[in-house]
């Protein structure tokens, strides 16, 4: 959460010679982050990023508090400032009894397991005055709206101490019945917000109800219409409460209101900063609303209570920092940040009491943190680990293989890509299977991304799609697709989805050189039945038998897809081939051609021819016209030349099974 | 012409030969078909009969002279007949490209494998438990709105077993099922690798993963890619991570990169920084000459988060942080590589597009 604050307002909590530049680098080194400066009507102003768990340094004060430590310890003199605030005069309230001093405070019901404090004070003859020009510009400068000295004072002191305050209309309440009563709400309970938006309660916001159970403010949230100060209003309730910081952040969530006020009440504010906001309120409504305190002050603090402290071994601090700090300079760290420290010599070891705007300190860690960061992250020795280097491999995982894929594909021609694995539905109907079979999404952002993927192959074909003026590109992704599983996280598969533009056997050829790469070299593609597309399954045949690598679809455009299940190809694929000693003889090789009948299975007719003779090692196509295809033949046998003689019947064979078996015919005289 | 003209014209074209500057195609001039010799050999009908004969051998003795001198010219100088137009274009085979967020994550791989972490892979579908109950964040937990977080819509059938920070396997999706998430961050595989390696450290993790947030800007795409390191073992400070982070930058972006940490506030780590890497334009000093560096904020890159492991995460995992520490980082690799000197990426949703006039350019 970031925060903004004008250098000059700074200056009044921080007694400081620092440059704005030069605080901000200090201060983001140890402390919050300051990430920029900007220049607001005329003086520097603050952006600075507030962790959640600091709501303490969400104010001008707590920031002022911070940059005091962090600028001390770097050697540039800083203090912070005392504060200034007077005390509230206390009322008579046996002398004069008169209106405008000596109100009735409303009744108020607390239950303190919803709320640790409530303090409140009622203030008379409140004049709508326009906000001061010197109020004004720091609003201004933290980017909040001006509207009049009666609202304007609330936020203002919500930006200097850190804690949300709020305007009831006195009257207002009292005419609804003078009774508060700090309730959980009842599901389906209508309100209205101080902006006239409508709600219904669902059930369990701590809420304020009146007698009859009229809600009359969403309490650390937002007010409500019926309560709130308008411009009629003449008597102010000046209210501050510690609601159940869980309890806040409940109905925020819910409702969805996100107002400043809620965002600080759900990180657990100091319930002892209310003295000051009250005695500070009361201030600023007396200087510039002509206000009266009218009423005794409401205290009611059920939760007052110490954070718990946290006992630290002397050694954990060498066992995060890997250095020695003496206990001395420990103690006066963490006392510089407002803890109260003992440290007992016989047991080596800190008690730390944090102080009460600090309940982020729980734990060592935490009090480890505020050392070393204090202490400079920058003044700890930087080294790479000397210990053991772990040597358990994940099973089934090749990144390198993954990348060799990569490579390999793109210096063949193929582009990679990465789309998105979240689809459009008619995106995720493109596979084939109906929505139903997909994982959605509860709360997608828009509607071109709201399936997770059953196949990549219809994100490729929209990247194809997109890029027309490259008609012969071929594009791959390596990446999950996703199968639901009931009651289970759904089975992330890792494929390889290629989708070309060229020729099949174009295609396949690079695919095929793929394998070869992994030493892979006997694969099949076989035509499965398929209602869509015309689809093969492509098979590999490894020492332990077949596997199914994955399928091959032959889409519209002349397109064809590969895509493979990676893990599978991780299984069998080879680091290194097993040597085949060198035939002593030349092989002979002729090239035959064959006129054959449309829709020959060619690869079946290879596997057949294949299988005549043991002497044939290979049979590749290597020209095609209309029907005439040429295949060139290599004969081998390792030990001895083959001669013309021994060729021959072999051939012979061959031509026979082509004529037979697929009424092809020898193209040309053979000898 | 006379047999002494002749043989005047001989020296003449012998010794002109010689002379040749070197880059001369002396074949053709010489021995071509309009070259030099044919010219001279054509005089032969000019001279008397009775001296044709000793011209004949004359110009015979020559030509078996001038292709000596080009034949050795040749080799000396290495000229070939074929004359090379070396100023042609190359013409390149059709290659393709891996993909830079593929290139980043490989060199990310090798930079971290060099010490010793070992590469993994863990869901991005998890559950809830692993992205952010077992990082110590409760459900509902404010810490959790930094994560714009994907819900997948199936029912959850989580028992109801109250969270209890202190032993956070109480809750595991193993025993009381869980709420289903798309990943948001790659910290779901802090918990996974203690969990693969029986809660028995050493653990060296880098985990690189695809993640998803709600969210889309010129910085921000709803899926993106992240590295987890995690580093657990006795012994393992906050100078090791320093050590770390000062190696990679090294690494990654060139000598002399520094990286520092600042204070930060994540759940699941304790203390957390803010990791920043020196800018490589200005070097960290946030001026070019007296002018403020236009490609950093004052020297440095933000680039992600890092933190010494939550003792709560470790107990999530079954490690006793008694005993054990560690640290853990995890940041966008989309961040971390168009931060690469002279890169200029301004618009990450490119790396998504699938415009081949971006992928060709890597």
């Amino acid at each position: 959460m970031n925060i903004l604050i004008p250098h000059n307002w700074l200056l009044e909590h921080l007694e400081t010679a620092a440059s704005p530049e030069e605080l901000q680098r200090l201060v983001s080194l140890s402390g919050p982050s300051i990430e920029r400066i900007y220049e607001r009507e005329g003086e520097p102003v603050y952006d600075i990023e507030v962790t959640t768990n600091r709501v303490d340094s969400m104010s001008v004060r707590g920031i002022a508090r911070e940059s005091a430590v962090i600028l001390a310890q770097a050697g540039v003199a800083a203090t912070l400032k005392p504060s200034t605030i007077p005390t509230v005069p206390k009322i008579d309230t046996s002398a004069q009894k008169t209106d405008s001093t000596n109100l009735p405070l409303p009744q108020i019901k607390n239950n303190p397991t919803f709320c640790k404090r409530i303090i409140c004070v009622v203030l008379s003859d409140v004049q709508h005055t326009a906000t001061p020009d010197w109020m004004a510009k720091r609003l201004k400068q933290i980017e909040q709206n001006v509207h009049d000295s009666v609202i304007d004072i609330t936020n203002y002191i919500t930006h200097e101490l850190g804690h949300p305050c709020h305007a009831f209309d006195y009257d207002k309440i009292m005419q609804l019945g003078g009774v508060i009563n700090v309730v959980e709400a009842e599901k389906g309970k209508r309100f209205t917000t101080l902006d006239g938006e409508s709600y219904e309660t669902i059930g369990g916001e701590v809420v304020f109800e009146n007698e009859v159970g009229e809600i009359i403010d969403l309490p650390a949230i937002k007010g409500t219409a019926n309560t709130a100060v308008d411009n009629n209003t003449k008597r102010v309730l000046f209210w501050i409460e510690s609601l159940d910081h869980e309890k806040v952040r409940f109905a925020s969530m819910k409702h969805a209101i996100r107002t400043v006020a809620a965002q600080l009440n759900e990180k657990q504010v100091d319930p002892y900063l209310a003295e000051a906001v009250l005695a500070r309120g009361v201030e600023l409504y007396q200087s510039l609303c002509h206000a009266t305190v009218a009423s005794t002050i409401f205290d009611e603090f059920p939760g007052a209570e110490q954070i718990a402290p946290v006992r630290v071994k002397y050694s954990t601090f060498n066992r995060y920092l890997g250095i020695e700090i003496s206990p001395e300079d420990i103690s006066s760290i963490l006392e510089k940040l407002g803890c109260v420290v003992t440290y007992d010599p016989d047991a080596t070891a800190f008690t730390v009491q944090p102080p009460s705007f600090r309940p982020d300190i729980e734990i060592e860690a935490d009090v480890v943190e505020e050392i070393a960061r204090i202490y400079g992250y920058h003044n700890l020795p930087s080294t790479l680990m000397d210990t053991a280097i772990p040597t358990n491999k994940p099973e089934g995982t090749r990144f390198d293989f993954e990348h060799a894929c990569k490579q390999f594909l793109a210096h063949i021609g193929w582009q990679e890509v990465y789309t998105y694995s979240l689809v459009s539905e008619a995106v995720a109907l493109q596979s084939g299977e109906p929505s139903t079979a997909h994982l959605k999404l509860q709360n997608p952002l828009t509607d071109d991304r709201v399936y997770l993927r059953h196949s990549l192959i219809p994100s490729l074909i929209e990247v194809l799609d997109a890029n027309p003026q490259r008609p012969s590109l071929g594009i791959f992704e390596i990446a999950h697709v996703y199968h639901p599983q009931p009651n289970n996280l759904p089975t992330e598969e890792l494929h390889l989805t290629m989708v070309g533009q060229k020729s099949y056997s174009e295609i396949r050829g690079d695919f095929e050189s793929l394998l070869r790469q992994f030493y892979i070299s006997e694969l099949s593609i076989t035509e499965v039945p398929s209602e869509l597309h015309q689809q093969g399954e492509i098979t590999v045949t490894t020492g332990s038998g077949e596997v199914h690598l994955g399928t091959i679809t032959i889409l519209e455009k002349g397109r064809v897809a590969f895509d493979i299940l990676l893990t599978e190809l991780v299984r069998i694929l080879k680091t290194h081939p097993t040597y085949q000693p060198l035939p002593k003889a030349e092989a002979v090789t002729e090239d035959l051609t064959f006129s054959l009948p449309q829709r020959t299975p060619i690869g079946t007719m290879i596997e057949k021819m294949h299988a005549v003779h043991k002497l044939i090692t290979s049979i590749e196509v290597v020209d095609q016209y209309k029907q005439n295809f040429t295949f060139s033949i290599t004969y081998l046998d390792p030990e001895k030349s083959l001669s013309k003689d021994e060729v021959e019947p072999i051939r012979k064979q061959l031509i026979a099974i082509v004529n037979q078996t697929f009424s092809g015919t020898l193209v040309g005289a053979q000898s | 012409m006379t047999i002494s003209e002749l043989q005047t014209a001989i020296q003449d074209l012998v010794q002109q030969l010689t002379a040749e500057a070197p880059g001369v195609d002396v074949r053709t001039k010489y021995l071509g078909k309009k070259g030099l010799f044919n010219q001279l050999a054509r005089v032969l009908p000019s001279l008397a009969p009775e001296d044709r004969k000793t011209a004949g051998q004359l110009i015979n003795e020559v030509r078996t002279q001038l292709e000596a001198t080009v034949l050795e010219r040749e080799k000396t100088v290495g000229a070939s007949t074929n004359w090379v137009d070396v100023t042609m274009p190359g013409k390149k085979p059709a290659v393709g490209h891996v993909h830079p967020i593929s290139q980043a994550m490989a060199e990310i791989t090798r930079i971290f494998e060099k010490v010793g972490f070992t590469r993994v892979r863990y869901p991005e579908v998890d559950w809830d438990w692993y992205v952010f109950e077992s990082l110590n964040m409760p459900p509902d937990h404010p810490a959790r709105d930094e994560w714009e977080t994907f819900f997948v819509d199936v029912p959850d059938t989580t028992k109801p077993v109250e969270y209890d920070a202190n032993n956070p396997r109480k809750r595991h999706p193993s025993l009381v099922g869980g709420k289903m998430v798309l990943t948001t961050h790659t910290s779901n595989g802090q918990v996974r690798e203690m969990e693969r390696l029986n809660s028995t450290p050493p653990i060296r993790m880098i985990n690189i993963a695809r993640c998803y947030r709600r969210q889309q800007d010129a910085t921000h795409t709803q899926m993106f890619h992240q590295f987890e390191g995690l580093v657990v073992d006795k012994g393992i400070t906050i100078q090791h991570l320093k050590g770390t982070l000062d190696y990679f930058a090294r690494e990654f972006y060139g000598p002399g990169t520094k990286s520092r940490i600042r204070p930060f506030h994540f759940q699941f780590t304790e203390p957390s920084f803010e990791v920043d890497f020196s800018c490589h334009i200005c070097m960290g000093t946030g001026k070019v000459g007296e002018n403020k560096c236009k490609f950093c904020k004052s020297g440095w890159h933000e680039v992600g988060g890092a933190g010494m492991v939550h003792p709560n995460v470790l107990k999530a995992g079954g490690i006793d942080p008694e005993e054990y520490t560690g640290f853990a980082f995890g940041w966008g690799v989309e961040r971390t590589y168009t931060l690469k000197p002279g890169l200029h990426i301004d618009d990450i949703r490119l790396l998504y597009s699938g415009d081949m006039r971006f992928l060709e350019q890597f």
